[in-house]
């Protein structure tokens, strides 16, 4: 691989940060550039639906230190929004008119909210970027009444930030049980239980007739009902920004097709994140909007184009903070409909592990409270360890011990 | 001036490969790893949760709030702000574990922390 290649990353988000300090712990020595269409640097984003929202500081939010960019070649250029990559001239054109030399490209995207079709106006937000967040931050208070539309890990979150503010928060949503369709009905119903009892309302199970924004207000019907807020919150997931990828003539699906390596269809371009379709070595192609997977496939990125090639294959992980309750998810995407599913703990009382067998092997995990355990998940399903049923739903069996037994038996 | 404390014996260690163990009132993780014992503060300078609830894989120690991988000897998480202390760590001859009583490298805050009083070390706030 030639060292002096130049890297362009096209999107400003968690992918640049994670790719460029990949590239550079693994020796890359050209020069890399990021480009993003926003004013700012790389935030953390999910700080926007969490810490951010709660109040406005800064700290913790930036993702690349000015000084380090400086100080390791990496030219970040805010507000330039790319028109598309020319391949053949080994170029990116940006949507001015400019044009930048690009041996290597990593298109990071990202994605933008679903919008409810004819409903707009000041009252109704979404939440990507910061200056979302920071809009919808000065409407949580005391005496306002939030809607909140979806209640997936965004909406949830958004409502846990809305009543810490002093705010009134109705969720609505047609499946019967929050956050179900992300971590299961146990965990969706005990952490339902949470957000009421800290007085968030539901209006679930019912499928929303109409929204109607006016001057006075936001009107969401439902069978129910019609129930009038001061502010509306959609939050019904994102759409892939494949716009670049279609201009720059990739293969774009669901998302813009990359193989295990993240590689486009153009070899010389990668994808990576929201955008990207990745052919997972573990489940096939899957579009993952996650951050820590697009962390990981920066990451692998980075190592590839230092020279030694990587494919993202670890199982998908993520978490959610609600409150001060920490909930994570692994390899739950994989999840098939005849997978044995046992319980350890006591989910009710948000101190448990739902773990997912097929035919004796884990392949999926997802927790309240006991991260440690899907630390040990990660292993299990990693060196493909047998267990049992019963040994994973006995407290009386440390999970660390299961990993021993491989030993024993190795 | 640094002291030294005896917090627990190696042979605790040999199993689970960790102890939480309190010098000065401060909470800190004993790891065993590859052979050797490192000890870095307990409470992740992310979200205050406790390395000794997490694991250690390859050689890295992973945090059970939300998996960032710590370097056991420097404690730098990896591609991710902030700095866990370490701590002066002597294995006697008869497998005595013992921690110096000042840190050998400092607490950077992460800047993330929930504990304002936490944060507010080192990291800019409004």
């Amino acid at each position: 691989m030639t060292a002096e290649q130049t890297v362009v990353v096209v999107g400003a988000g968690h992918v640049a940060a994670a790719l460029v300090k990949a590239a550079r712990r693994r020796g890359f020595a050209g020069p890399l550039v990021i480009l993003g269409d926003e004013p700012t640097g790389p935030y953390q984003r999910p700080m926007l639906s969490k810490e951010r929202l709660a109040g406005a500081g800064e700290s913790g939010l930036w993702l690349l230190d000015p000084q380090w960019c400086a100080a390791n070649d990496v030219t970040l250029r805010t507000g330039s929004p790319v028109e598309r990559v020319d391949a053949a001239t080994s170029s990116v054109l940006l949507a001015d008119g400019g044009s930048i030399p690009a041996d290597l490209v990593v298109l990071a995207t990202g994605g933008r909210p679903r919008q409810l079709p004819g409903v707009e106006g000041d009252r109704i937000h979404t939440i990507r970027t910061l200056a979302d967040s920071d809009r919808l931050r000065e409407r949580l208070a005391p005496g306002r009444r939030i809607g909140v539309l979806g209640a997936g890990f965004l909406g949830t979150e958004v409502a846990a930030a809305a009543v810490g503010r002093g705010a009134e928060v109705v969720v609505f949503d047609v499946a019967p049980v929050i956050l179900a369709r992300g971590v299961g009905a146990d965990i969706g119903t005990a952490v339902q239980a949470l957000h009421a009892g800290k007085g968030v309302q539901f209006r679930l199970g019912q499928g929303i007739e109409s929204v109607r924004a006016t001057a006075d207000g936001v009107t969401v019907t439902t069978a129910a009902g019609a129930e009038t807020v001061d502010d509306l919150v959609v939050c019904i997931g994102i759409e892939p920004n494949t716009e670049v990828a279609v201009r720059s003539g990739l293969v774009v699906g669901n998302g813009v097709e990359v193989d295990a390596e993240c590689r486009t269809s153009v070899p010389t371009v990668f994808a990576a994140g929201d955008v990207a379709a990745h052919d997972h070595p573990r489940y096939g192609r899957l579009r993952v909007e996650h951050v820590d997977v697009a962390q990981q496939q920066a990451a692998a990125i980075g190592k590839t184009i230092a020279g030694r090639p990587t494919t993202f294959a670890d199982p998908h992980w993520f978490w959610t903070d609600q409150y001060d309750i920490n909930i994570q998810g692994l390899g739950l995407g994989g999840i098939r409909p005849d997978d044995r599913m046992v319980a350890r703990g006591d989910l009710s009382a948000l101190d448990g592990t739902v773990f997912w067998l097929r035919g004796g092997l884990l392949v999926a995990a997802a927790t309240v409270e006991r991260g440690e355990d899907v630390s040990v998940a990660r292993e299990l399903i990693d060196l493909e360890i047998p267990v049992r049923a019963e040994q994973l739903a006995d407290e009386g069996v440390e999970l660390d011990e299961l990993l021993d037994s491989e030993e024993v038996n190795a | 001036m640094s002291e030294w404390v005896h917090v627990a014996e190696l042979k605790e260690l040999t199993r689970r490969k960790k102890k939480q163990v309190i010098v000065d009132g401060r909470p800190v993780a004993l790891f065993l790893i590859d052979g050797e014992v490192f000890a870095l503060d307990d409470v992740c300078v992310h979200k205050e949760r406790f390395l000794t609830k997490g694991t250690i894989l390859d050689g890295q120690v992973i945090c059970p709030g939300h998996q960032w991988k710590f370097d056991p000897r420097s404690g730098r998480p990896e591609d991710q702000p902030g700095c866990q202390a370490t701590w002066p760590v002597q294995v006697s001859d008869s497998g005595a574990v013992l921690v110096g009583t000042v840190p050998a490298t400092p607490r950077e805050s992460s800047g993330l922390e929930d504990t304002p009083d936490v944060a507010a070390a080192g990291s800019e706030r409004p």
